[in-house]
């Protein structure tokens, strides 16, 4: 198991949002994590990646609110839980965000440069910059440009680029398609499933379940901060339960 | 008299940016509303007056001492009183007033309140048009000047400058990237003390030094960040010449102006934000969680 959840539990305040759940990602797939809106999806991914204990920590020296975390997330075969997040990012998980979240004030190069933060070699970063351009062309023609100037659909391609700047071993992409026309949503899937033919493992939070699940090798189905279906696409979409209550189908 | 107002208006504007950009960096990266940039200011005067009248260095030994102190200074006051409370607005801002009157005082203590000078680094002047221009005025306009450049190289060219800019933009994004967020507030917080300073040295000799004398740069500066739009560094660059001209140009061409030198920064402020609250480059930070 490249990634292995066991028994995570996450509570704001008095509200579960994670619920005793276990799961796991076994390296080269592109495993998708779909849901109904506040399923726990996002916070799943956070608390994988560092920042709900980053946001637990900040929470604790303000009096606002309060957060708890359970169980352990082993990642490439260690703990990684009590790790701060921007430990994590070494290991080579790496967290492309809900919302794109890419630098707006500053431009796409930099960005693609903050991504690379953690690389110190100028070969290196030139090579990986060289494969990101090769993979969404529209970054390399766009290289000077302010980022916040970017449509919906160039931000998220960026968000990708940048995420894959640090040589990622796993690659966690949080609803890239949100807020995206349908000819933008289709390239931003292809771009992700090229991105799983560099041999780059993917964790993929969408809404979009008819996409994802022809996409992805296996999936899991999230309901109320728990896994309540576990399986390939097709198998999933025969169960009339769970395509009606929990895809919307 | 266009020439006096040129001349005081390139100097104190330079001064207001060296002081703004450094509140406005820590603010960006860490949301630390630091009260006491000024008196850091003030102190690193009193460690130049220290070191060339209480122990006879020279004062370009005082001024790098000053700096070097100062910073120090800023950095353990930053760990041990702001870092606890940082999540806390209201608590920051509390803290870093209470720290700039305790420096204040501490100063008032040793120094006494009597007024206080330092020599220049180069004594003498020239005439441009019966305008007397000293030596020590050039000296600190391009000291401010170079200031500048370095912190624009260092910001734009390397990658610490990379992660300042990061965090300043997206704290939880930063950490995405690898960047450690609390280590680089402690070094931001080291570059904004460490400009505090450096201004306060080369500022030193063309002022007097008084415990009290962080008060007027500490509106003037507050008064540059909501002009240029807090979080902005241009605008602070831009809005703090904007503010030293307007100041100029009241002391000089209005009689008995320099009474009313307080209020121009206020006057703007003000106005700043009853026309445009988000200031001339105003911006929007990602919401916070």
């Amino acid at each position: 198991m490249l990634l292995e959840v066991r028994n995570l539990t996450v509570c704001y305040d008095r509200a579960m949002v994670i619920n005793d759940l276990s799961m796991g990602v076994e390296t080269g797939e592109l495993v998708s994590l779909v849901g109904p809106n506040g399923a726990g999806k996002s916070t799943l991914l956070r608390a994988i990646t560092g920042l709900v204990a980053r946001e637990k920590e900040i929470t604790s020296r303000s009096t606002s609110g309060d957060i708890t975390i359970e169980g352990t997330v082993t990642f490439d075969g260690e703990r990684i839980d009590k790790m701060p997040a921007y430990d994590i990012v070494k290991r080579g998980l790496i967290h492309c965000p809900e919302r794109r979240r890419p630098f707006k004030e500053m431009t796409v190069i930099d960005n693609l440069m903050a991504g690379a933060y953690l690389l110190h070699k100028k070969d290196e970063i030139a090579d990986n910059r060289d494969k990101v351009y090769q993979l969404f062309p529209v970054l390399q023609s766009r290289s000077g440009q302010i980022s916040g100037t970017l449509s919906g659909g160039e931000q998220q391609m960026l968000a990708i680029g940048r995420a894959l700047m640090s040589n990622p071993k796993l690659l966690c992409i949080d609803e890239p398609s949100t807020g995206l026309a349908p000819m933008l949503r289709a390239e931003v899937f292809e771009r992700i499933a090229e991105v799983r033919n560099l041999g780059i493992t993917v964790l993929l939070v969408e809404q979009e379940v008819s996409t994802v699940f022809k996409m992805a090798s296996r999936n899991y189905v999230l309901s109320s901060g728990k896994i309540i279906a576990e399986g390939a696409g097709d198998q999933l979409l025969q169960d009339e339960v769970i395509r009606k209550t929990y895809l919307g189908l | 008299m266009a020439l006096d107002i040129i001349i005081s208006g390139l100097i104190s504007g330079s001064v207001y940016a060296l002081l703004a950009i450094g509140f406005s960096l820590i603010f960006g990266v860490a949301r630390i509303v630091n009260i006491a940039h000024t008196a850091f200011y003030m102190v690193a005067g009193y460690c130049i007056y220290f070191a060339t009248h209480e122990m006879g260095f020279h004062p370009l030994w005082g001024m790098v001492a000053a700096v070097i102190l100062v910073t120090l200074l800023g950095m353990v006051a930053y760990k041990f009183l702001i870092n606890p409370i940082r999540e806390h607005e209201g608590a920051v801002l509390i803290a870093t007033i209470a720290l700039a009157m305790a420096l204040q005082e501490i100063m008032t203590l040793i120094f006494t309140g009597t007024y206080l000078s330092v020599p220049s680094l180069i004594k003498g002047y020239f005439l441009i048009l019966d305008v007397k221009v000293f030596y020590q005025q050039l000296l600190t306009f391009f000291a401010a000047l170079i200031a500048l450049g370095v912190l624009w190289a260092l910001l734009m060219k390397t990658r610490l400058g990379l992660a300042i800019r990061s965090t300043a933009q997206d704290r939880e994004v930063a950490n995405l990237m690898g960047i450690n967020e609390a280590r680089v507030a402690m070094i931001t917080m080291g570059i904004s003390v460490g400009l505090a300073s450096f201004t306060g040295a080369i500022v030193v000799p063309l002022t007097i030094l008084d415990p009290l004398m962080w008060m007027h740069p500490l509106i003037m500066m507050m008064a540059v960040v909501v002009l240029g739009g807090l979080g902005s560094l241009k605008g602070s660059f831009i809005g703090a010449y904007i503010l030293g001209f307007a100041e100029a140009i009241v002391v000089f061409a209005i009689p008995a102006g320099a009474f009313l030198k307080g209020s121009v920064a206020l006057s703007i402020m003000i106005l700043v934000l009853i026309i445009r609250p988000e200031g001339l480059f105003g911006v929007t930070f990602e919401e916070e969680r």
